[in-house]
């Protein structure tokens, strides 16, 4: 058995605790202080274009991440029972079953579930799960709910989708407008533009310093760290906490410092993390001297907004995202991903929960074998509900992998 | 002093343990079903394997485990079946690219070089169907002992058609089948295929470069064996003793490269 590694933990932990908390505790009170200034709250998926809503002073908490709390707090599996309880198929996303769990007995659910919604924004760029989930939660709170509905992007994203889009960007203004009674304010909108690009370029180079042998980072720190760029995009909260991560990492390279003490393997992860297992699952990893150096993942938010016509470009953006392309694209990153990091080999988590990211796995890594030579493992695993998860099969791929990588 | 190797396999179903000497030869091999308590059989049968020997412990210069007990048994190294599958097997027969193992709770696939090395494998997951246990439970319904499956396969007349996404489903098939009077032997063939042809789906996703190599405990089923290679219109090599090429390519890696 190889000796047991250190993992470097980061100093930004801390901080991120106290915005991630901060975030929590004002979203759960917000209904005090909101209403009287007539700001509404909005359940939204991750993929939804979250400038337009915080330019219309709209405060938006986010399910998704919610399910990623319940998933890294073990208490998945409970609500993911309730949901199944009351009839959702054990084949629903598990984030959509914690979700709905918590909605129907908040008592299990952590901080007492999220505090409920006076509108819900969905955009299909992600899943296609995320519309019923969203019609369900509609049906519950009975609050109107805004749908952007992007076409996938099979090869290249053409014309006709952006305008597509762009004209249900238009209707979600238009009917943002009615709901809170304001006009959209064009310099409020760029602004909440440029704290977006700001707090994306950040992370984009967060996760560029990991090309750094050794590499800063692993990626369990890549998941941890990714929460306020999911919820609080497009918000000076956000900016300030990626520059001081920025500080930080970017002194982990210039002494040198390394994520995985001893760092023998770098890897690429894809799909979203094992929450209930974020350390040990990694451990069987870094115990062997393997980093995670990059993943395709948390890369998902490193992509500015495009300069131009700022409606065009949220269009443009929010449909062009690699959950909605095609397998080409898909391929295309992980062997560019594998190139830049110099990557030695890469772990797919073949996520139960995640239909559009998982069901074409086995042909991106036949794909990505084969154009790079580099070996990759598919493990099959689930992101927040623990029951499906196997721990003496994960672990024997795991070390059959290590055992022959490079070797 | 002549040194000597041990390999110890603890598997879902068996305990296999292989002594090799210095030149990597086979000294002595011992198989028994590891019951509930793997450790304390792979222990007794290392006992029993050096007295048959006339060896005492003393004279093995390192062993190591592998399989699902490999981590609670005292060995020098512990090592994942898979590389020593691997170890194993292009010891028998150096030519051979690819591996197919079916044991009791796993079935593989592995694409490897001629070092012995894995370039990359396939596994099956959280399902039995396609492993020993799916030929275990049929047997039971059919009242036949599992190491008749074989020879009934092949006075099959023809094969019934047994699903192979389910144990417990293709159980049901296997008992309807039977009150519907179909023949027991070709139910047999039928529930073989169904293993090969769940199996040969997994071993599609590598690329499958000859020659190919059969082992694990369900490679003594000649019916298994003949509709494997009728799926993958490939001829196998079956070893003559299917089970212990994980715990020889142990016992070879124990005594390290040569």
């Amino acid at each position: 058995m190889a000796a047991e590694r250190r993992y470097l933990p980061l100093q930004s932990a801390r901080y991120l605790e106290r915005t991630m908390k901060k975030y929590y505790l004002l979203t759960r009170y917000q209904k005090l202080w909101g209403r009287p200034l007539g700001r509404p709250l909005a359940w939204i998926t991750s993929g939804a274009p979250v400038e337009i809503l915080r330019a219309f002073g709209v405060d938006v908490v986010y399910p998704e991440n919610y399910g990623a709390l319940c998933g890294a707090r073990r208490v998945a599996p409970e609500l993911c029972k309730v949901a199944e309880a009351a009839g959702y198929s054990p084949d629903l996303c598990s984030y959509a079953r914690s979700s709905l769990g918590a909605v129907l007995r908040p008592d299990l659910a952590p901080m007492g579930g999220l505090p409920s919604p006076d509108l819900l924004v969905v955009c299909n760029n992600i899943c296609g799960t995320v519309l019923k989930w969203y019609e369900a939660l509609a049906a519950h709170f009975q609050v109107p709910l805004f749908i952007l509905d992007t076409p996938f992007v099979a090869e290249e994203l053409d014309d006709a989708a952006v305008e597509y889009v762009l004209e249900q960007v238009r209707s979600l203004i238009a009917g943002l407008e009615r709901l809170t009674g304001r006009r959209l304010r064009s310099a409020e909108l760029s602004r909440r533009f440029e704290l977006s690009n700001e707090a994306v370029r950040l992370w984009g180079e967060i996760r560029s310093l990991c090309h750094h042998r050794p590499s800063p980072l692993n990626v369990p720190d890549l998941f941890v760290h990714m929460a306020p760029i999911v919820v609080l995009r497009g918000t000076p909260a956000a900016v300030a906490y990626y520059r001081r991560l920025y500080d930080e990492v970017r002194e982990r390279v210039r002494q040198g410092q390394a994520a995985v003490a001893g760092e023998r393997y770098r890897l690429l992860w894809d799909n979203i993390a094992i929450w209930y297992r974020i350390y040990n699952f990694y451990k069987e990893f870094s115990a062997r001297g393997a980093c995670f150096v990059t993943d395709t993942y948390t890369g998902g938010w490193a992509a500015e907004l495009a300069p131009g016509d700022p409606l065009e470009s949220l269009a443009r953006t929010y449909t062009g995202i690699f959950l909605n392309r095609g397998v080409d694209f898909r391929v295309r990153q992980m062997v560019d991903l594998i190139r830049d990091y110099q990557v030695d080999g890469f772990v797919m988590h073949s996520n139960r929960s995640c239909k559009p990211y998982s069901l074409i796995q086995e042909e991106i890594r036949r794909r990505v074998v084969n154009k790079t030579g580099v070996p990759g493992l598919i493990i099959e695993a689930d992101m927040a509900d623990s029951r499906v998860y196997a721990e003496e099969p994960v672990r024997n791929r795991v070390q059959a992998f290590l055992e022959n990588l490079g070797g | 002093m002549v040194e000597y190797y041990l390999g110890v396999d603890i598997g879902s179903l068996t305990t296999k343990v292989v002594l090799v000497d210095g030149a990597g030869n086979l000294v002595g091999r011992v198989v028994r079903r590891s019951g509930y308590r793997g450790k304390e059989v792979a222990l007794s049968l290392v006992d029993e394997l050096l007295r048959e020997s006339g060896l005492s412990a003393r004279e093995v210069a390192r062993t190591v485990a592998t399989g699902y007990g490999r981590v609670t048994f005292p060995a020098d190294r512990e090592i994942s079946e898979i590389s020593c599958q691997a170890a194993g097997v292009v010891h028998l027969f150096p030519g051979v690219r690819t591996v197919i193992d079916i044991g009791g709770q796993d079935s593989k696939v592995m694409q490897v070089l001629p070092s012995g090395r894995v370039v990359d494998f396939a596994m099956n997951d959280k399902c039995a169907a396609g492993t020993g246990r799916f030929l275990e439970v049929m047997a039971q319904a059919l009242e036949v002992r599992v190491e008749d499956l074989g020879k009934m396969a092949s006075a099959a007349r023809e094969r019934c058609s047994i699903s192979s996404v389910c144990t417990v489903f293709a159980e049901s098939e296997v008992v309807s089948n039977l009150a519907r009077g179909a023949a027991r032997e070709d139910i047999v063939a039928g529930v073989c295929m169904s293993v090969a042809s769940r199996v040969a789906a997994m071993a599609s996703r590598l690329s499958r470069e000859p020659e190919v190599a059969f082992t694990g405990g369900v490679a003594r089923n000649a019916g298994v064996v003949r509709a494997l290679a009728d799926e993958l219109g490939q001829t196998l090599l079956v070893p003559p003793d299917p089970e212990i090429t994980a715990a020889l390519g142990a016992a070879l890696l124990a005594r390290g490269k040569p």
